[in-house]
């Protein structure tokens, strides 16, 4: 079943975004971006050009370079807008033989539904390679205020492009679908969008799961390019003052002057102030001159104030045209990649009195919004099963006192996870298994949900008998822990039921204790892995001195005798760094002895511990040990 | 009364075909809803396994790019700086040209150039070349030979063999040339 696609098809770039796994997820095109300029042109040699590409080259071929084609899809020639438009567009736009608006390219010419489509198909072409398959329908997005015959002149495009068009979508709809808005009940909805070139306002009305557009108003040539502009002046204006030269002969200077006034602004969304820096900007007859402004975030905003409280009319206008105050909004939803500014939020934040939906990266929430009806209309989202996930770690006792954890918090269910373990002790008969649910490092400071025994474990030296806990949790929740004594097959269970009723501010209490006390458990674990591997050592180094007696010379053996009894005072008592130390030392003992006896002929080839010891930790009868991490 | 019995039997038998066919169909009928539930249940675990194994493919392949390209935010956030570095170097006033303090900053420019070309970076040749929008990105019209870069007005690099940062030039318009 090949994939719907969902397309933001905008007037100065388009965005694509796919469902997968059951979430929406960002096409990335060709060039390696998520972003593609809704660009087209045709260079002097005939060549096709679609996107980035386009743009770079936008200047030196102005009359066949077609830009904001979204300006005059399904409109007639004679319409004002487009007369308006026909000014400040450098290409060509003719009357169709049918009246519609015609654009040349090339001395040939094209609708706008012909210009479109060749954008939609180089970002279907995109998506295919990101996707690995034939990608032949989609969801495309347009402006509430479309017309009929806008909407049909887009799918138009669609169709010339290779793609069957499920649905066309309002962008202020796709936009609160990404917000999971459709969900809620009947609702009123204010999309507010403010993108590079353009401003909308939309008014929704949701209703028995459907969305209905009541108003939608706007500036169509306010943006945030306006606001690049608007500091790049006052910058060249504040050179100006400070050196005396006027940086608007300098086409160089300009270049560098909007690059950096544009950074800046998005630097001020986070700061409260940067630098505009720039040496070398240029240079007169004394020599080369440097810009070095601070701007700070107030500035900025008194810079840009006028052009923010510009928006307010319109949506004003919107909502009385839809008949609605602003108490009657429940939500507002934030569009484009303005809204970032911390000022155009708090602007719209006072004004409907309301928290705004801003979690979803501004420029890409309509695409999204669309994948998201894709995804439905294609039966996608429905069928998702998988959306659950365990809210807390779930692990088993290990030596000490210690929390293994083998499921992390938050992963999604289904799923299963086993390990093996061992023994603590030699001939250990039986191991304990204890279930628990928690963050924390120690068993004491988490929950237990179950425990049971597996027994008639063959008696063997510690750490050698192969224990398998697998932790399985189902769709539902349901936990089962089974162990298998991989030797002698034998097998115990337990089931869990889901979560065992913990409810959610429990499970957020857990999580705020574990990072709480994350330092000082941190501690604690370290110290009983610390006692752990000076356990371990003292038993191999024992083991190794009464089975390599005669290859051992006597000094040596007393030597290594001593240190094995240093450890054993040390884990005695409490002091975390006598035990560290006098394992250091009983190690570097028992490498010196490892040398000493590979240099002996060997007998009957068996191979000395030396200061190797099996990664397994001592202790307590009945607690399972936790190594072996087999792969 | 012999004869009756047959009828009711008959009664009784029909009434219980009766009955027998009506399970059935009722069976049939829970069968059928039950096939189109497995078969919706296979479509979307087919689904979802098709989808993890993409995820899979292009994790993979995006890790492997990340290898080479890793660095590439970082090397292009440091290319302003090499850019003003080498416009300090154009601009220095000839009177100070011969002092070794410029040359010390000379070499200190090298070295960096030199850092960043061990880790992949090449500049893109643009002054004279036929403009061309995959390496070069227009900024204005100049005076010079048409479709030629005739300047360029910031330098473009490439890391390994994609564009980092495309060159941006001044392309001639073939005015104030002698035509060839």
């Amino acid at each position: 079943m090949s994939k719907v696609i969902g397309i933001d098809l905008g007037t100065t770039f388009s965005v694509v975004a796919v469902m997968e796994g059951g979430e929406p997820v960002v096409i990335t095109n060709a060039e390696g971006s998520r972003i593609t300029p809704s660009v087209v042109a045709m260079s002097k040699s005939g060549e096709r050009l679609v996107g980035q590409v386009a743009w770079r080259q936008a200047i030196t071929n102005p009359e066949n370079t077609i830009s904001s084609v979204k300006r005059l899809i399904g409109r007639k020639y004679d319409e004002s807008s487009v007369a308006y438009d026909r000014k400040l567009l450098p290409f060509k736009i003719t009357k169709a033989t049918n009246g519609d608006a015609k654009v040349m390219m090339g001395n040939k010419g094209y609708s706008p539904a012909e210009i479109s489509a060749m954008i939609l198909q180089k970002l279907k072409t995109d998506a295919e390679a990101y996707l690995g398959e034939k990608v032949t329908e989609a969801v495309i997005t347009v402006p509430a205020y479309f017309n009929d015959s806008q909407r049909q002149a887009t799918k138009d495009a669609g169709q010339i492009a290779g793609l069957k068009v499920l649905r066309i979508i309002n962008e202020p709809t796709a936009a609160s679908l990404a917000y999971g808005l459709d969900k809620k009940k009947d609702e009123t909805i204010a999309v507010y969008d403010l993108g590079g070139g353009t401003f909308d306002i939309s008014i929704l009305e949701l209703g028995e799961g459907t969305f209905q557009v009541k108003s939608t108003n706007g500036d169509t040539h306010l943006g945030g390019d306006d606001f690049d502009q608007t500091i790049m002046d006052w910058l060249v204006d504040e050179f100006k003052k400070d050196q005396g030269i006027d940086l608007r002969q300098d086409k160089t200077a300009l270049q560098r002057l909007k690059e950096a006034g544009e950074k800046a602004k998005i630097e001020l969304s986070t700061v409260l102030k940067t630098e505009v820096n720039l040496p070398f900007i240029t240079a007169d007859a004394s020599g080369p001159k440097h810009l070095n402004i601070t701007l700070t975030r107030a500035k900025l905003e008194q810079l840009v104030m006028e052009m923010v409280e510009k928006t307010i009319g319109p949506v004003k206008q919107a909502l009385s045209d839809a008949s609605k105050t602003t108490a009657q909004v429940d939500e507002v939803v934030m569009v484009g990649g303005q809204t970032r500014m911390p000022l155009v939020q708090e602007k719209v934040r006072g004004f409907f009195g309301k928290e705004l939906h801003k979690g979803v990266n501004p420029d890409e929430v309509v695409a999204i919004g669309a994948a998201i009806q894709a995804g439905v209309l294609k039966g996608e989202v429905k069928d998702v099963l998988l959306l659950d996930v365990t809210p807390l770690t779930l692990g088993l006792e290990t030596l000490g006192g210690v929390a293994t954890p083998l499921i992390p918090r938050n992963t999604t269910i289904p799923t299963s996870k086993s390990q093996i373990f061992s023994t603590a002790a030699d001939s250990q008969p039986s191991v304990e298994i204890h279930v628990m649910q928690g963050e924390r490092p120690m068993v004491a400071d988490n929950r237990t949900l179950g425990r049971f025994m597996l027994d008639g474990i063959l008696s063997a030296p510690r750490g050698i008998p192969q224990i398998e806990v697998s932790f399985d949790i189902d769709a539902n929740g349901i936990l089962s822990v089974k162990a298998l004594d991989k030797g002698t097959g034998k097998e115990q269970k337990i089931t869990i039921a889901a979560s065992s009723g913990l409810s959610k501010d429990e499970v957020e209490k857990m999580q705020r204790d574990a990072e709480v006390h994350a330092a000082e458990d941190a501690e604690r674990r370290e110290g009983i892995e610390a006692k752990n591997a000076a356990d371990t050592m003292a038993y191999t180094a024992e083991k190794t001195l009464r089975e390599q007696k005669d290859k051992i010379a006597d000094e040596l053996n007393k030597e290594a005798e001593d240190k094995v009894a240093a450890v054993r005072s040390a884990l005695a008592g409490d002091d975390i760094k006598a035990i560290r130390q006098s394992t250091n030392e009983l190690s570097e003992v028992m490498q010196k002895i490892g040398a000493a006896v590979y240099q002996e002929p060997s007998s009957e080839g068996e191979t000395p511990e030396g200061g190797e010891a099996p990664p397994s930790k001592e202790g307590e009868e009945g607690t399972v040990e936790g190594e072996f991490r087999e792969v | 009364m012999i004869q009756q019995e047959p009828e009711e039997d008959q009664t009784t038998k029909v009434t219980q075909e009766v009955a027998e066919v009506k399970e059935i169909e009722l069976i049939k009928k829970a069968l059928a809803e039950e096939k189109t539930r497995a078969e919706g249940y296979l479509a979307s675990w087919q689904r979802a396994q098709a989808d993890f194994v993409n995820y899979k493919r292009r994790t993979e392949q995006d890790r492997q790019e990340m290898g080479k390209f890793a660095n590439s935010v970082l090397i292009l956030s440091l290319l302003p700086i090499l850019d003003d570095l080498e416009r300090a170097l154009d601009s220095v006033p000839p009177r100070l040209a011969k002092l070794a303090w410029v040359d010390g900053v000379r070499l200190i420019w090298r070295k960096l150039r030199e850092n960043l070309q061990a880790q992949g970076l090449t500049p893109i040749v643009s002054e004279g070349e036929p403009f061309d929008p995959n390496l070069h990105e227009a900024a204005m019209y100049s005076k010079g030979r048409e479709g030629v870069v005739v300047r360029e007005l910031q330098k473009g690099y490439k890391l390994y063999d994609k564009i980092l940062r495309p060159a941006v030039v001044a392309v001639g318009n073939g005015k104030g040339t002698r035509k060839l």
